[in-house]
């Protein structure tokens, strides 16, 4: 038995004895055999179990809907937010919906689309958490970024004390999350549980439901909804693609900018791997150089006109040249419902070998970023040679958000995680970029990648920061200590690390 | 040496004063805070030289009061609050650090105004998400600390923008960077690489600039800030709407912002615009009032390098649908004003006299956010309470900014009164308090609560303050900034 | 078949959790977006396809570690296939055989549910999943029905045990008879020579007697010499489709489900549906006449080597794209006064009625708490009426609506074909 069962008892009393469990095959479910799960049904009981922990002295972790799952080689209580899954409000003049952490994006986007209005969905896709937290999305161009998207915020500290930020906590409302006075979003996600989050909602322009038609996996549209196009762009250099993307953020025409290498494309229309390999080699062939997709949505037919127009006259100047495969109607009408409401992740990064390892970075695309990662880019396409990873087109991807004022930039090797010599070659190449990340002064590499001190030692030793306020509010140090890398109750989108065959981490 | 003189010597004589009239001129503001004079003024010139002041400060225990702005302040933040208070006024750093077109960024220092830098990002074809009408003196970097809203929602993401990243320094004396600009790398380093200062997240899951953003100077003093900035339009279409129906600007102001039609859009009542847009007092301003309808919403279509007439002819026609569907008309005046002019007014400072000064010499802003569905009760429990109070409810200037892309709304009272009067002071003194105590209880957030209200407010949420307190414990343990504000 | 050949399958669950939800993008309901009874009830991650799957590659490498929790979870599971159409959406990989395939392993480790296991001995004495009262074919007296094992006929018509032997379900059987009469076709059954098609033994774990039954049916219809099957049970027609040709049994034996049949024979003009049948319904897709029923694909390879989840020759897998959809759908277009108006969970990515699986037998409530969920579905969609096309379906919302007092009606799309007539 993982914690004593006094312990047990004790919180068994808080969640009913059908929400706790210790037994090896629930365990085994969670990749851990340190582990005793624990299901809390809303939020007096996150606050009650988290304060058992602190008297017990248990450490223990959160997730929500999460991918994958790191779990510590130490007793701990994983807790599952499985049970908190009501979307709370959706208020539509004023543009915010309020979920809890096991609201998924599909299911908030769905009653958002009725409305013509949709949420930002992070990279991990619509299949994970609703809750605004740290992923970024493909629509981040016109539907804003992870944490910035947050509004008020009910959150549960280390020590089991109930925070409500903004307007919750002074009139139950949910329409602000700073204040009064300094903002507690600033500290939030260092650790304890969020339970309920008001995000922010965009306008939709296009329809309130797709008519999809036909079966999986070959689903499709009919027809293009009015008023919204997807096309492919590929580019005769990096320069040239990183121009066309400003020009298109700052011209404020499109919906979606996603930065997708051919192989993503061919993953995201494709129903197979066969299919996917054979497809790219198609479009490897004919692309000039990187690329991304565009998906323009109007208001309104003037709207539609004038932004097509611009993006032509825009890929003109820069020489883009459309992806023809792309036009097709079944291509196009795949990705955009693969992008606006499924994400193309799981087809793009898991079904060719099982994981991917992903070194990203969220902020200045643009001279910056793009450059770190076209060196990673050399780097992996080292191990497509030695035959240690799936051979794509060995690029960096990405996007521009809020348009273009930030982006995300992205690149990321998939292989067999199973298969040790692939899996040292990722991790090694993951260490590699990481600290290039370092020594070129181009960004803070994901934590884990390297110790933390290594990485906080040249970004104003933020790491020492992070451990006061952490400890601030975990004096007993049972929140979850993941290199500081948590994330609230969820870790989807934020770290797609090598799935280690045994935990990582060792308790500080 | 006392300690007078070790700050002194930190910055150089010529850069402190403890004369007692420059003394009195930092112990009180238009506010109605108790005035405590401070023990000394010194003027910092660099970042190490604020990082030696915060460390003498720690070291002889001595209070600190950040101050960036000119006078008159307003809102009693940088009164002490205590004796024996040290104001490091920052006014004189002025430096335009850099602006960069190509990422859309500036980063300047804390004593750089509005009116210093909307020419120089001009100059690079940007321009700013402004407040409305900020004084003259008003410093850019402070504007952006105290989360002041801006005037173009459809570009304000988050509540903190146009804020990127900062340098402070904190309570206990060290630098830190936030976003990215934390590293890797000093900033010089960051810029041969391709960097620039502009992402705000992190490092690492914290999200610094929040926890500074709003302190008043609570936390640290921050030596230099970055921010976003906006291309400049290369055609502007600007149109007022006016309604004796504030639910349908509302019901208008929610479309544009949603479906991102327009740049700047706010709402004002007659009150404001007049006291704004009058040259000549009182004359003009009585006939401007007279001449407006009783709420006004002003908005600008805005044309970028692509075929600027054409999308801003598509915006038009978009609106226009819309405003069918509302039940309102766009025009090009309201009254005697045109819209051209207020898009000329509120893309500068607010010219001299202050705009809230010219009507009576003072004014005592009630502001605080909320959303649509409140605004009919609050505005209507205003009025009830200044009709109470003996302050005629027309006479209150009522501005309202949607913030956030929509997600709610800043609303602000301003009252105009003869400072000279006491009757009127007192009037509206008990009037600021009573109407900031209803206001309260039908969901008035005030999310920036300052001077003499400001304990009340931030004590509605003891958790809050508890974490606040214990955030302050981490950032300025030994309680050296700006003691006395807030929950501090 | 073995859980062993599943490992590299079991391997490359990434933990998405699509498997818990339908495919996303089909989501138009918060209260309706989730595949799987079992994770939406039971909420550990264990009960998912994704947990199961888990469970089952440690399992490869330590052994099994039975507990009652273990068992709890491999039993409470309906088999629907739900996860897996959803992970196949994005993946390549098997979900419900690696699942089915530890089922089995605990099974043959002695590990069965007693509850089951009375089912199957019952299967062992008579034959039947179901209780026994009276005779399998005493449902046919006085209908003149051809004895398919004496008589040479075209197409037999295979009952299944819960039509031939449940008393509320007996109008089924009849009202297929009366069809195929009115249609002129050329049918017998098997009367009290008919046995279990062993389709639910197998959803239950019982390979072996599975496989016997499969065996006994398939000399029964050798014997008759009959060249199509036909049956109304979706669980037949599953097991005679899918199963059987899986292991090899079916040779070239043509079945039917009857939604089929009645489809083909409307189309051909010997079946006419003039009759007015005033009613607004919708229409429940059994699992295994819709996903589970696609046809098997006989394959064999090995994975290639290397980092890539791929296979020579290339592995193509079933998705559930090639279920029958139409031909019940159609049917309902066919008759007159009938409204059909959609759940929000259909076709591939249906809600299980809560019967399969074993469910039924081993955890009623379970069964319940799901048929409840789809009965609330059906509901929201103003029908006064579910229609389904399967007799363990029918059964199980009729016991759950008794229990709920609801006012739905639930018909088997044969009684309204035969009101129709």
């Amino acid at each position: 038995m993982a914690i004593s069962k006094e312990a047990y008892k004790e919180i068994e009393d808080v969640v009913g004895p059908e929400n706790i469990s210790d037994d090896p095959s629930i365990k085994d479910a969670y990749r851990s055999q340190y582990l005793t799960v624990v299901l809390p049904g809303n939020t007096e009981e996150v606050a009650a179990v988290v304060k058992l922990f602190n008297k017990h002295k248990i450490p223990f972790q959160v997730q929500s809907t999460g991918w994958s799952f790191y779990p510590p080689e130490y007793d701990f209580i994983f807790v599952d937010m499985r049970r908190m899954n009501r979307i709370i409000e959706i208020n539509e003049k004023n543009m915010y919906a309020v979920v809890e952490p096991y609201v998924i994006v599909a299911e908030l986007q769905a009653e958002l689309f009725k409305r013509g209005l949709t949420c930002n969905m992070k990279g991990s896709g619509a299949n994970t958490t609703a809750l605004a937290m740290s992923g970024h999305g493909h629509m981040g161009l016109s539907t804003g970024t992870g944490d910035r998207n947050d509004l008020a915020t009910e959150w549960v500290t280390d020590e089991g004390e109930i925070i409500r930020l903004g307007t919750v906590g002074a009139s139950g409302e949910w329409f602000c999350g700073d204040g009064p006075g300094p903002s507690l979003r600033g500290v939030i996600r260092i650790g304890g549980v969020m339970t309920k989050q008001s995000t922010k909602i965009y306008h939709w322009g296009g329809p309130t439901k797709y008519a999809l038609e036909g079966n999986s996996p070959r689903y499709t549209l009919p027809e293009i909804p009015a008023n919204m196009m997807v096309r492919y762009y590929s580019f005769p250099t990096v320069e040239k693609l990183i121009e066309a993307e400003l020009k298109i953020g700052e011209s404020e025409i499109a919906f979606e900018l996603m930065g997708f290498c051919p192989s993503m494309v061919s993953s995201n229309i494709t129903t197979n791997n066969e299919e996917d390999f054979a497809t790219l080699e198609r479009f490897t062939k004919e692309v000039q150089g990187p690329g991304f997709m565009v998906i323009i949505i109007g208001n309104f037919p003037g709207d539609f006109e004038y932004k097509k127009m611009v993006l032509e006259q825009i890929i003109k100047e820069t020489k883009g040249k459309s992806l023809k495969a792309v036009e097709d109607h079944n291509a196009e009408a795949t990705l955009l419902f693969q992008c606006t409401r499924v994400t193309g992740s799981i087809r793009e990064t898991f079904r060719a070998g099982g994981m991917f390892s992903s070194m990203m970075v969220q902020g200045q695309r643009y001279d910056l970023h793009v450059e770190w990662l076209e060196q990673a880019a050399v780097w992996k396409r080292e191990l497509i040679k030695k035959g240690l990873i799936i051979a794509d087109d060995g690029q960096q991807f990405g996007w521009g958000e809020e348009q273009g004022h930030l982006g995300h930039t992205e690149i990321f090797c998939r292989y067999n995680p199973y298969d040790a010599d692939s899996f040292k070659a990722v991790h090694d190449w993951m260490d590699k970029v990481a600290k290039l990340a370092l020594t070129g002064h181009y960004s803070v590499p994901v934590n884990s990648a390297l110790p933390i001190e290594e990485i906080g030692s040249q970004a104003c030793n933020y790491h020492i920061w992070l451990g006061k306020i952490k400890q601030a509010f975990d004096p007993n140090l049972v929140g979850a200590r993941t290199g500081f890398s948590y994330v609230g109750a969820d870790t989807a989108g934020a770290h797609t690390l090598v799935y280690p065959p045994k935990p990582p981490a060792k308790q500080p | 040496m006392v300690v007078e003189a070790k700050f002194a010597k930190i910055v150089g004589a010529g850069n402190a004063s403890s004369q007692k009239e420059t003394l009195e001129e930092y112990s009180r503001d238009m506010s109605f805070v108790n005035p405590v004079r401070p023990a000394f003024i010194v003027r910092p010139k660099t970042a190490a030289e604020i990082e030696k002041i915060v460390n003498l400060a720690n070291e002889t225990n001595t209070p600190l009061v950040p101050v960036s702005s000119g006078s008159p302040h307003f809102r009693g933040d940088t009164v002490p609050g205590t004796g024996g208070v040290v104001i490091v006024d920052l006014s004189g750093m002025k430096k335009i650090i850099k602006i960069t077109r190509h990422n859309r960024v500036a980063m300047v220092e804390p004593g750089v105004t509005f009116a210093e830098l909307i020419p120089a990002v001009t100059r690079e074809g940007l321009r700013l998400n402004m407040p409305l009408l900020p004084r003259q003196s008003k410093s850019v970097v402070g504007s952006m600390l105290e989360r002041e809203p801006v005037i173009m929602p459809k570009y304000q993401w988050d509540s903190s923008d146009p804020l990127a990243c900062i340098e402070v320094v904190f309570g206990n004396g060290e630098t830190f960077r936030t976003g990215q600009a934390a590293g890797p790398g000093t900033i010089e380093e960051q810029w041969a690489a391709g960097g620039v200062q502009k992402t705000p997240y992190g490092p690492g899951p914290a999200q610094w600039q929040r926890l500074v953003q709003g302190a008043q100077g609570t936390m640290g003093i921050v030596t230099w800030a970055s921010l976003r900035c906006e291309l400049l339009p290369e055609l502007e279409q600007p149109f007022v709407v006016g309604s004796a129906n504030l639910g349908k600007l509302t019901d208008l102001a929610h479309w544009l912002v949603r479906m991102k039609l327009v740049n700047e859009c706010f709402m004002v009542n007659n009150t404001d615009l007049a006291a704004i847009m009058a040259e000549k007092w009182p004359t003009d301003y009585c006939d401007l009032k007279d001449s407006l309808p009783r709420w006004i919403l002003f908005y600008n279509v805005a044309g970028y390098h692509y075929s600027p007439e054409e999308r801003v002819s598509t915006q038009i026609k978009g609106i226009t649908d819309i405003c069918k569907q509302v039940g309102v008309e766009p025009v090009k005046a309201a009254g005697k004003v045109s819209a051209n002019e207020i898009l000329k007014t509120v893309q500068k400072p607010s010219g001299e006299p202050y705009w809230k000064l010219r009507y009576k010499g003072a004014c005592q802003d009630i502001f605080f956010i909320t959303i649509y569905d409140k605004l009919e009760r609050q505005l209507s429990i205003m009025n009830e309470l200044a009709n109470q109070y003996g302050f005629q409810s027309s006479d209150i200037g009522i501005y309202l900014q949607p913030m956030v892309q929509g997600t709610n709304c800043h609303c602000e009272f301003n009252l105009f009164y003869d400072p000279t009067n006491p009757r009127e002071v007192a009037r509206v003194k008990t009037l600021y308090t009573k109407a900031t105590e209803a206001l309260m209880k039908v969901g008035a957030f005030f999310s920036r609560p300052y001077d003499t209200t400001a304990r009340m407010i931030v004590n509605q949420n003891a958790a809050s303050v508890d974490a606040l307190n214990r955030v302050k414990g981490v950032l300025d343990p030994n309680h050296i900034m700006n003691p006395g504000k807030l929950c501090f | 078949m073995s859980i062993e050949q599943y490992k590299g399958d079991m391997e490359m669950c990434c933990r998405c959790s699509a498997c818990k939800h339908i495919p996303l993008q089909m989501v138009r309901n918060p209260a309706h977006s989730y595949a799987c009874p079992s994770i939406a009830k039971y909420n550990y991650h264990a009960y998912s396809g994704s947990g199961r799957l888990i469970i089952g590659r440690e399992a490869l490498s330590k052994g099994i570690n039975y507990t009652d929790r273990l068992l709890d979870i491999v039993y409470n599971c309906q088999m629907c296939g739900a996860c897996d159409i959803s992970c196949k959406y994005a993946m390549d990989m098997e979900v419900l055989e690696p699942i089915s395939e530890f089922r089995m392993k605990c099974v043959e480790d002695g590990h069965a549910n007693p509850a089951l296991d009375k089912v199957i001995n019952g299967l062992h004495k008579t034959g039947s999943m179901v209780p026994v009262k009276g005779k399998r074919g005493d449902w046919a007296e006085g209908l003149n029905l051809k004895n398919a094992t004496k008589e040479k006929v075209d197409v037999l018509y295979h009952v299944g045990c819960l039509t031939s032997y449940d008393k509320d379900m007996q109008k089924l059987a009849k009202a297929t008879a009366k069809i195929l009469q009115k249609a002129g076709v050329n049918f017998g059954i098997a009367g009290d020579a008919e046995t279990c098609c062993g389709g639910r033994a197998y959803q239950m774990g019982y390979r072996e007697d599975f496989l016997n039954q499969a065996k006994k049916n398939m000399a029964l219809i050798k014997k008759a010499g009959v060249k199509t099957l036909v049956t109304g049970c979706a669980d037949g027609y599953q097991a005679f489709k899918v199963l059987y040709d899986k292991y090899n049994l079916k040779g070239d034996l043509e079945v039917l489900h009857i939604t089929e049949y009645i489809d083909r024979l409307i189309k051909q003009g010997k079946l006419k549906l003039t009759k007015k049948v005033n009613l607004n319904v919708t229409y429940h897709d059994p699992c295994r006449l819709g996903r589970l029923s696609e046809p098997w694909i006989h394959w064999e390879g090995k994975k290639i080597p290397g980092y890539k989840f791929v296979f020579d020759p290339p592995k193509t897998y079933r998705r559930g794209t090639n279920g029958i959809y139409a031909p019940p759908r159609d049917i309902l277009a066919s008759i007159p006064g009938i409204k059909l108006t959609e759940m929000d969970r259909i076709k591939e990515y249906s809600w299980c009625c809560g019967a399969g699986g074993g469910v039924n037998e081993s955890n009623p409530e379970f069964a319940a708490w799901t048929a409840n969920k789809r009965i609330e579905e059906a509901t929201s969609t103003g029908a006064e009426a579910l229609v389904s096309a399967c007799p363990w379906c029918e059964s199980n919302f009729n016991k759950t609506l008794k229990a709920t007092g609801s006012s739905l009606k639930v018909y088997d799309i044969v009684e309204l074909v035969a009101k129709a007539i």
